[in-house]
């Protein structure tokens, strides 16, 4: 029944797809950083590593790229501080409530990036809620200027990023068993020492996960930094879409983009192997 | 147990969930005002802006091909996507695991970062910023969704059914159309939506990829907040806040009424 003909033929088309239209690209962006750069062509034909020079060599570049990757980390950081009581409490609420909630959380996943970060445009606008509620309150005696800083960009990316950070939080808290929590209060703990000792390190896998993957999108975001920070913040992302598609420097581009994915792989790769201890312990639980 | 921290947890969590919605809010507030200028609270209800939005040539235009690339791109995953996760499942053990982290490549790693590959390898096959190229980055993007869906459904399935058809005489083909199509088309059809929800709103593949003079819906709706900040963009960002919610009631019910049988 299994004949290996009939199942290369199955796998052949997204075999195909995947290697002509993903991986082969990858491997262009690599070859496009070592390319030599040109003037009225995207790049040249020579091979140089000057690229990675340019990149190291400069401070203005390792400037932006430590800042993408601090406020990355502060993103993260925030994000998982709003997301872990919505996944405690999604992870718990009773099934007739499950829906709605479920629907509160992944509705803006489904809203595109964009639409959401008009609604911020808006929110903070002159004339908008936010100004009319502190005027209102007598906080402030003149609308501020709240649009076009690095605070509205880290709020609207966290309010981005929650759903991303939520699932998979929830995911984990739903796979412990309740037992657990119950074994826990009758042994005596209190409530904080049974989040502590119970809750939290049976979470860590899920948390892992979510960091992971909010710290990758976070230092990658461009529709958000571009709109809601106007001229004044600088990421990684605007900088090497600008050389892409401003000054048509793609072997820098690329070589930018590259430097930007492995110091985030290492990043990626160090926290990993710091928490490996922290979810092994865990993983007998779960 | 039950005393003032309990509601004041409660009142945190409202906030977050309010946090949650406050911006979708907003905008479809703002699309329905009778005002000339954002303000809050909008002066007056109207439908104005959604007349002007449909009245603007070069937004129904965005429109269009925003549609045309979420539909091709819907259609042509839930084949690829189908075609994948019955292929991981004739794979052996050990190569189930590599093959489903390749299909699902594109969900992990940066849009930006697939985006500039694209841009490079598409130029160098004369496919620039060209529609097809357009194309063929949101399959890529959508595709690990409609996977993803797939897979969920066809690993409910149990696997004695097939082997009953198998024993019975059916042939394989005759088992997939009568045994696994009917228990994954839900799967299928739930995977499709997300990749046509996923294309339409897509913006940074869409950007570095847009071909000449063509504009999707989310690129003219950035090119219209950087010049004008009217209700007019709110119009056709509520478009897409609609599109989600008919995704979401459709879901609900698909996968809600294949469950009662």
């Amino acid at each position: 029944m299994k004949s290996p003909w009939r199942t290369a033929m199955i796998g052949a088309p997204v075999l195909a797809l995947l290697f002509v239209f993903f991986v082969l690209p990858y491997g262009e962006m690599v070859a496009m950083s070592f390319r030599a750069p040109a003037s009225g062509a995207p790049y040249g034909d020579a091979w140089t590593l000057a690229n990675y020079g340019k990149v190291i060599g400069d401070p203005f570049f390792l400037e932006v790229l430590s800042r993408t990757l601090a406020l990355g980390a502060l993103i993260t950081g925030l994000t998982l501080a709003l997301s872990y009581p919505i996944a405690m409490h999604l992870a718990r609420v009773s099934d007739r409530w499950h829906v709605v909630f479920y629907a509160f959380v992944v509705s803006p996943l489904l809203v595109g990036v964009l639409v959401r970060n008009f609604g911020w445009m808006i929110v903070v606008s002159f004339q908008g809620p936010l100004n009319q509620l502190l005027l209102s309150l007598g906080v402030i005696d003149h609308p501020l200027r709240l649009l076009f800083n690095v605070s509205i960009v880290v709020v609207a990316l966290v309010h981005v990023f929650v759903p991303f950070m939520v699932l998979p939080i929830a995911n984990a808290l739903r796979a412990v068993e309740p037992a657990l929590y119950d074994a826990s209060a009758s042994l005596g703990a209190r409530s904080w020492e049974t989040f502590f000792r119970v809750t939290l390190p049976l979470s860590l896998p899920g948390v892992l996960a979510g960091v992971i993957l909010v710290f990758v999108l976070s230092i990658s975001a461009f529709v958000t930094p571009v709109l809601l920070g106007g001229q004044t913040v600088m990421m990684m992302s605007i900088m090497i879409i600008q050389q892409l598609i401003g000054v048509f420097a793609w072997p820098f581009g690329a070589a930018l983009a590259i430097s930007m994915s492995v110091t985030s792989i290492a990043i990626i790769v160090a926290l990993t192997l710091i928490a490996r201890p922290l979810t092994r312990r865990t993983a007998r639980w779960s | 147990m039950r005393g003032p921290f309990h509601y004041l947890a409660g009142l945190g969590l409202a906030l977050l969930y309010g946090f949650l919605l406050l911006p979708l809010v907003v905008v479809a507030l703002a699309s329905f005002s009778g005002g000339e200028v954002l303000r809050f609270p909008p002066e007056g209800f109207s439908l104005k802006w959604y007349a002007r939005f449909f009245a603007n040539d070069s937004f129904l235009a965005a429109l269009m091909l925003s549609l045309r690339l979420a539909l091709i791109s819907a259609v042509a995953v839930s084949v690829l996507a189908t075609l994948a996760a019955l292929f991981y499942r004739q794979l052996p053990w050990r190569w189930r695991e590599p093959f489903r982290v390749l299909v699902l490549m594109p969900l992990l790693l940066p849009e930006i970062l697939t985006a500039i590959g694209l841009l490079f390898f598409l130029y160098r096959v004369g496919l620039g910023s060209s529609a097809l190229g357009l194309q063929i980055g949101h399959i890529v993007v959508t595709l690990p969704f409609a996977f993803l869906s797939v897979l969920a459904s066809l690993q409910q399935i149990e696997p004695a059914l097939e082997e009953a058809s198998a024993s019975l005489g059916a042939g394989p083909l005759a088992t997939f159309g009568r045994v696994v199509w009917p228990l994954i088309r839900p799967g299928i059809f739930t995977g499709a939506l997300f990749a046509f929800i996923v294309s339409f709103d897509m913006f940074t593949m869409s950007f570095l990829l847009k071909p000449v003079g063509g504009n999707t819906l989310p690129l003219a709706v950035f090119d219209y907040l950087k010049y004008d900040f009217d209700p007019m963009a709110a119009a056709a960002a509520t478009l897409s806040v609609g599109f989600a919610l008919v995704v979401v009631v459709l879901v609900e019910k698909t996968v809600g009424l294949r469950r009662a049988f």
